[in-house]
């Protein structure tokens, strides 16, 4: 199918009849993803949202299972999936990327229903970068300002329209139901400059070829005390992070019955790995970031085949002390094999 | 301020050269303009990395706890309180820390300055006389650095370091401000404004606890949220066990709160953290005429009890 | 599952075995089980925590745990009666490699709770099916001290058994105490089992563990043949909630038994 071209303040109003939309708007001095009633509640000029949309197909507190129980029986009770489809608009490429991140995970060997549920139900119409942050690093990790891995639609901006490039049987069957007009050539043309310009903008400040090696050679290098210095050890950079998905399961009591719920959990917090016999096997700062860069970079791409990060620079912005992870990945990248 | 970027590199250099300590915690430049971050020196050649300027906002009393080298401590205003009142509480000893004190002019809310440029990428920030000269893209411009501090700076009446060691820059005259004005003004409201707006505040939180970690204050081994046997909070994002989380970490922090700002400025979400704070902190003032951090001598309040103290809470429910 | 019977192991009564009957049938004919691989036992309103299997699926009536009580989990099942209701979820995990243990002969190092799975794993051996496809059987277990050696019914069976050698020990012993006292690693070097056609089988804690390895290698096992059975904290037990990896593997889903050659590389954080 042809590409299709639409006008930037028409293309909400289009989608939304049907869908349950999250789209980007401003709420208190945040560009947060939720859900809008119509077009005009969208901040479409955008950079970065200040959550990631991870929280749409795999919400922080989301319950499994509700029980209620007598002296000799339980009773388990599943909440139902999505009832209206949903429709994630204006995304950018590393978040739409998370979600092929995510879907390893979650949609891989061992299947969880409820992320997969959610993911089948969505529509996600990316909107690709015209320009960078200085924080974007995302070309460094196997991703670009105009990506379309994990998008249904991506839109590419070229002035008052976008172009509506499809990506998938999900997004060109939702395109023929709204009748979206074919793009013409002329503004077909405008596209490849407008992605160039994009990619040459990019100044992702690390290099990842070759770190793999590095980091699983220098694991324990005492480089690592002093790179972790700094570190407050809070959630923000896994809680912010697109791709971060480690999670906790919690029982809450309701009555003589209660939920299961599982919520986010992180890597950094000191009780993610302290057992119950009392032993931490990462019990400080040090060992707790290492192993989010050693899982982002090495085990991910060992069991994943794909490196789990996909350079938004949430977490280089938004860390309280400016522990940024290009600085850590190229300090390790400095370093040479020891055999 | 090169000025004083100097001072902090020559008082460095010497502590470390004559060996009077083994490592100086200060500030070096950031990976993004607007942005500085703690600095660990431990070799003079090192020293060079030091700077100070108005992006220096961590309280850097966080790095302190559990130490048992010899530190020099580069420290605004608000630092040297939290310092002030980990040594009464024995996190270190005051012979293990040198106090490079430095009167603080507030520093620049980066989110602010961000918002006013309408988020346009910042590439570049300059700061001359007062002035932030931001570039960006296409565009430049120039901004009064004081109509950009922190919240916590604005309302700050100890910008001048109470103890050091060392004292980098001249002392500054404090600000003539009604302090606790905010606060008479917030209880003014009627319960259910108050109610909702804290409802709203919380409702933004996403208990990632950057708020606990950047304060130098809550060094807890395990903090209460974290307490399975028994469990005094869900770990959900459920409102009111969020609530209850800001209320009570306010509460430990009773009496020990410097209102340094670290807790606000690290929260991702912009959560009005320090309302519950600055609430405390005031009534503390009122009720035993004790602000935390200004004396070594000063017992905190509620580690002790005087026959005075007021009771109000016990007998006037 | 309906706890069917509560069996006190220590003496300071932190440490039970629960045996369990699933209530439907069906459940039970779908888990089938090896030694070695866990469950996540549920205790509703409390929450879920993963168990070493501590019976061999040749025992047919119940599955048993032994749950040391030292959370919020345990704590509730430590104070359940007879009767009381359980939720499950497994069998998980990888459990022994019995093809390749077959024909071999099998020597077992445990300390303290890490013994729930040798135990298993050495009733299932035992077994008439099962007796003839295994070698002889050494086991090295130890304990902080006497009251707390688990499973002493079993413990006095295997006594009588031929070609099992059977070297307890504690830390600490007592008046009563007349066997051997000293730490695992040095007992095992003492009793030297021999390498030859033989596999070496480690359970217990990481500094157990730690100070065992070297013993085992001096001794000539080779680190295909020098298995783990490793712990992390749990939680989904299916290889998704991110928290148990050592290195790339996940303990729930890729172990909790790794053979030395697959984790040495990744075992610096643990030990």
């Amino acid at each position: 199918m042809k590409a299709k071209i639409i006008k930037k303040k028409d293309i909400l109003d289009r989608l939304i009849n049907g869908y349950e939309v999250f789209a980007p708007v401003e709420r208190d001095g945040l560009i947060l993803f939720e859900t809008i009633g119509s077009g005009s509640e969208a901040l479409l000029g955008y950079q970065s949202s200040k959550m990631p949309p991870k929280g749409i197909l795999f919400p922080q507190s989301e319950t499994l299972f509700s029980y209620s129980s007598t002296k000799d029986t339980a009773n388990i009770g599943v909440p139902p999936g999505l009832e209206k489809p949903r429709l994630i608009f204006g995304i950018r490429p590393c978040d739409a990327m998370s979600f092929r991140l995510l879907d390893k995970v979650f949609d891989g060997e061992c299947k969880d229903p409820y992320y997969i549920n959610r993911r089948a139900t969505t529509v996600v119409v990316s909107v690709g970068c015209t320009t960078s942050r200085a924080s974007c690093f995302c070309t460094a990790v196997g991703g670009g300002p105009f990506s379309a891995e994990g998008s249904d639609l991506l839109l590419i901006d070229i002035g008052d329209e976008y172009v509506v490039q499809i990506v998938s049987d999900k997004g060109a069957r939702l395109l023929e139901e709204r009748g979206f007009e074919d793009a013409g050539e002329d503004k077909l043309a405008l596209v490849p400059e407008v992605i160039k310009a994009a990619e040459a903008s990019m100044e992702p400040g690390v290099e990842i070829y070759g770190l793999k090696e590095k980091l699983d050679n220098r694991f324990d290098d005492p480089i690592w005390q002093q790179l972790t210095e700094k570190c407050l050890g809070c959630g923000v950079c896994t809680y912010l992070c697109p791709t971060c998905y480690c999670f906790d399961i919690v029982d809450e009591v309701v009555g003589s019955g209660g939920e299961r719920i599982r919520i986010w959990d992180s890597c950094q917090f000191p009780l993610f790995t302290l057992q119950a016999s009392g032993v931490n096997p990462r019990p400080t700062v040090r060992e707790r970031f290492r192993q989010r860069i050693m899982h982002k970079f090495s085990y991910f791409v060992d069991v994943y085949d794909q490196i789990g990060c996909v350079g938004c620079g949430r977490c280089v912005t938004e860390c309280p002390v400016n522990l940024d992870i290009r600085q850590v990945l190229n300090s390790i990248a400095q370093l040479e094999v020891v055999k | 301020m090169p000025e004083l970027t100097n001072k902090i590199k020559e008082v460095a250099r010497n502590l470390l050269q004559q060996k009077k300590v083994d490592l100086v915690i200060g500030f070096e430049r950031g990976t993004m303009p607007s942005y500085s971050t703690p600095c660990f020196v431990r070799q003079d050649e090192e020293v060079d990395r030091l700077i100070w300027d108005s992006f220096c906002e961590n309280n850097l009393a966080k790095y302190l706890v559990k130490r048992s080298e010899k530190v020099a401590i580069v420290a605004k205003g608000c630092d040297v309180r939290a310092v002030v009142e980990l040594i009464k509480e024995n996190q270190i000893r005051r012979d293990q820390v040198v106090i490079i004190g430095i009167p603080c002019q507030g520093m620049v809310d980066r989110r602010m300055v961000e918002s006013a440029l309408e988020r346009k990428e910042i590439r570049e920030v300059k700061e001359k006389h007062g002035e932030l000269i931001i570039e960006g893209d296409d565009f430049k411009e120039v901004l009064n650095r004081d109509e950009f501090l922190y919240p916590s700076c604005k309302t700050c009446t100890h910008r001048n370091p109470v103890i050091y060691d060392v004292l980098v820059g001249d002392a500054i005259t404090e600000l003539d401000t009604d302090s606790y004005l905010d606060v008479e003004q917030f209880e003014a409201l009627p319960a259910e404004e108050r109610g909702e707006y804290l409802s709203k505040e919380f409702s933004k939180c996403i208990r990632c606890y950057a708020c606990r970690n950047a304060c130098p204050l809550c060094y807890c081994q395990e903090c209460f949220v974290d307490s399975s046997k028994p469990q005094w909070i869900g770990k959900t994002t459920d409102a009111s066990d969020t609530a209850i989380f800001h209320i009570m970490r306010a509460f430990h922090l009773a009496g020990r709160c410097v209102d340094c700002g670290a807790c606000e400025r690290a929260c991702p979400m912009g959560v009005d953290i320090r309302k519950l704070n600055r609430k405390l902190v005031r009534d503390v003032k009122e009720w035993f005429g004790y602000e935390a951090g200004l004396s070594l001598e000063q017992v905190a309040p509620l580690s002790t009890f005087k026959p005075g103290d007021t009771e109000e809470f016990m007998l006037n429910p | 599952m309906r706890i069917e019977k509560v069996v006190v192991e220590t003496d300071d009564r932190d440490i039970k075995t629960f045996s369990l009957s699933f209530v439907n049938k069906e459940d039970e004919a779908n888990f089938n089980y090896i030694p070695g691989q866990f469950a996540e036992l549920s205790v509703f309103g409390k929450g879920e925590a993963p168990f070493g299997m501590a019976s061999s699926p040749t025992q047919l009536e119940c599955l048993e745990f032994t749950v040391s009580k030292v959370g919020v989990v345990t704590t509730a099942l430590h104070n359940m009666q007879v009767g009381g209701m359980v939720g499950i979820r497994g069998p998980l995990g990888n459990g022994y490699p019995l093809e390749a243990l077959k024909g071999k002969n099998i020597v077992m190092i445990g300390g303290g709770f890490g013994f729930s799975t040798l135990r298993a794993l050495t009733n299932f051996v035992l077994d008439e099916t099962n007796r003839h496809s295994f070698g002889d059987i050494t086991i090295i277990y130890g304990a902080r001290r006497p009251g707390l050696l688990l499973y002493k019914d079993d413990l006095e069976k295997w006594r009588n058994e031929a070609d099992l050698h059977l070297h307890l020990t504690v830390d600490y012993g007592d008046e009563e105490w007349t066997g051997r006292v000293g730490f695992v690693p040095q007992i095992t070097r003492e009793v030297a089992p021999s390498s030859e056609n033989a596999y070496a089988l480690i359970c217990g804690p990481p500094a157990m563990i730690k100070f065992t390895l070297p013993v085992v290698n001096e001794l000539g096992f080779p680190l295909e043949r020098t298995l783990l059975s490793l712990e992390m904290k749990m939680k989904c037990g299916i290889g998704m909630c991110g928290r148990c990896n050592i290195g790339s593997k996940y303990v729930c889903r890729d172990g909790p038994v790794f053979s030395c050659t697959e984790i040495l590389g990744f075992i610096s954080e643990q030990l």
